[in-house]
């Protein structure tokens, strides 16, 4: 079992990197990702927060070298990313990457998002199918990457939402992100909201006071149709992304850093 | 204008049909036998404490609006129903609408401490699983024969 090694060759104590996938029955998809994942990012640990899955998503990420922690019951996508945060800031991990355990986002993306972050030059790394250069501000593109005509308008809308409060993003619903340690402790807290953690979140890290660029990347089509497919689910959801707009616009500004006192149980810092 | 006039005197004629002492002993024996109920289930650690002080609320202005003569009919006018029964009603539904709305609150408050530990255990488990792996092989080996 590789944990990740705390120190490189030269005796220096490299960042420790952590890998979150939020994995939910995706015992079909996982173990090549995990073990694509250590042989691109090998002094890295891969955590897989197994979402109350019915299949043997546990099993086969830890025998592909994967930590996994199992919730005990469904928390959903934003509540189990948090407990990868939950468990990176137990842990005293410097850098996490977050992604998603379908396939829709591709380890070969790790590297670069991960050295933005690394590099200092921003507090969060965010992937995009649509920006066309590496900036805090990127512009649009035609990207290859196919989306349906109310995705779209929705995406549109959203960006505007962004733009609204500030920020300039292409892709405001991108799940795969690189952070640093300031990004983690205020996703680790009770501000970040983990119904549906999209442009909220990434608003409440501008708000903040976090520096936020974006990464190009590619990204395959996700093979689970989305809950904006289907529905009166796209009207459900954008009402509950306005009142989670809303609700963030309750957080103080520029404080990321004294965020923890909110009343929870998550310990900053602990010796391990 | 006559008509409003008659509308008026109609309201007066309503609200001046004299009260019943039999719906007054109903409510007071209502009013004792809620604040009963709510005694005996905290005695029976079946209501925590602090969810007692609304319904002791409730039971207590029960027994005052059927225990002050022309108080119902005092409020009846002031908020301009016909009915001192539209009056009850309306009161109850705004109690019932303020009973809701603290009990969303207090589900709100449990689902995400319920969530916080969920999540608390899902680390653990995950650094346990860690420690195991990273443990001399020879413990965890007997480990594994405890649990067979």
């Amino acid at each position: 079992m590789s944990v990740a090694a705390n120190q490189d060759s030269s005796g220096v104590a490299a960042p420790k990197v952590l890998i979150i996938m939020p994995a939910r029955n995706e015992a079909a998809r996982i173990e090549p990702l995990v073990r694509e994942l250590r042989e691109r990012i090998p002094r890295s640990r891969i955590l897989v927060v197994d979402d109350e899955s019915s299949d043997d998503t546990s099993k086969v990420a830890a025998a592909a070298g994967a930590t996994v922690a199992r919730l005990p019951f469904n928390l959903g996508y934003g509540g189990a990313l948090q407990t990868g945060y939950k468990f990176a800031i137990a842990q005293d991990f410097d850098f996490v990457v977050q992604m998603d355990a379908d396939g829709q986002h591709r380890p070969a993306d790790v590297p670069a998002l991960l050295d933005r972050v690394m590099a200092g030059s921003c507090d969060l790394a965010v992937g995009s199918r649509f920006a066309k250069e590496r900036t805090g501000n990127a512009r649009e593109q035609e990207s290859p990457y196919q989306m349906g005509t109310i995705r779209s308008i929705g995406r549109r809308m959203l960006c505007l939402f962004a733009r609204l409060g500030g920020l300039r993003i292409t892709d405001p619903t991108s799940g795969f992100q690189a952070l640093n340690r300031r990004t983690l402790r205020l996703y680790a807290s009770s501000w970040y909201p983990t119904d549906y953690p999209d442009v909220d979140v990434l608003l409440l890290a501008h708000r903040s006071g976090l520096r936020i660029a974006e990464e190009p990347v590619e990204m395959a089509p996700s093979p689970r149709p989305s809950m904006l497919h289907s529905g009166w689910m796209p009207v459900y959801y954008a009402y509950r992304m306005l009142l989670s707009l809303w609700a963030v616009s309750a957080a103080p500004r520029s404080k990321a850093n004294e965020e923890d006192g909110r009343g929870h149980s998550t310990p900053p810092k602990k010796e391990n | 204008m006559t008509q409003q006039a008659e509308l008026a005197r109609l309201r007066e004629l309503f609200l001046s049909t004299p009260e019943s002492d039999g719906t007054r002993l109903l409510a007071i024996a209502g009013s004792l036998l809620l604040s009963t109920a709510v005694l005996w289930l905290v005695r029976r650690r079946a209501l925590r404490e602090e969810y007692t002080p609304i319904w002791i609320a409730i039971s207590g202005g029960l027994a005052i609006l059927s225990l002050v003569p022309g108080l119902l009919k005092a409020i009846t006018r002031m908020i301009g129903a016909w009915s001192v029964s539209s009056t009850l009603f309306f009161l109850g539904e705004v109690c019932l609408v303020v009973l809701c709305l603290s009990f969303a609150v207090r589900l709100s408050r449990t689902s995400v401490q319920l969530k916080t530990l969920g999540q608390e255990v899902a680390v653990l488990r995950a650094v346990l699983s860690e420690v195991e792996a990273s443990a001399p092989a020879s413990s965890s080996a007997n480990r594994k024969h405890e649990a067979d």
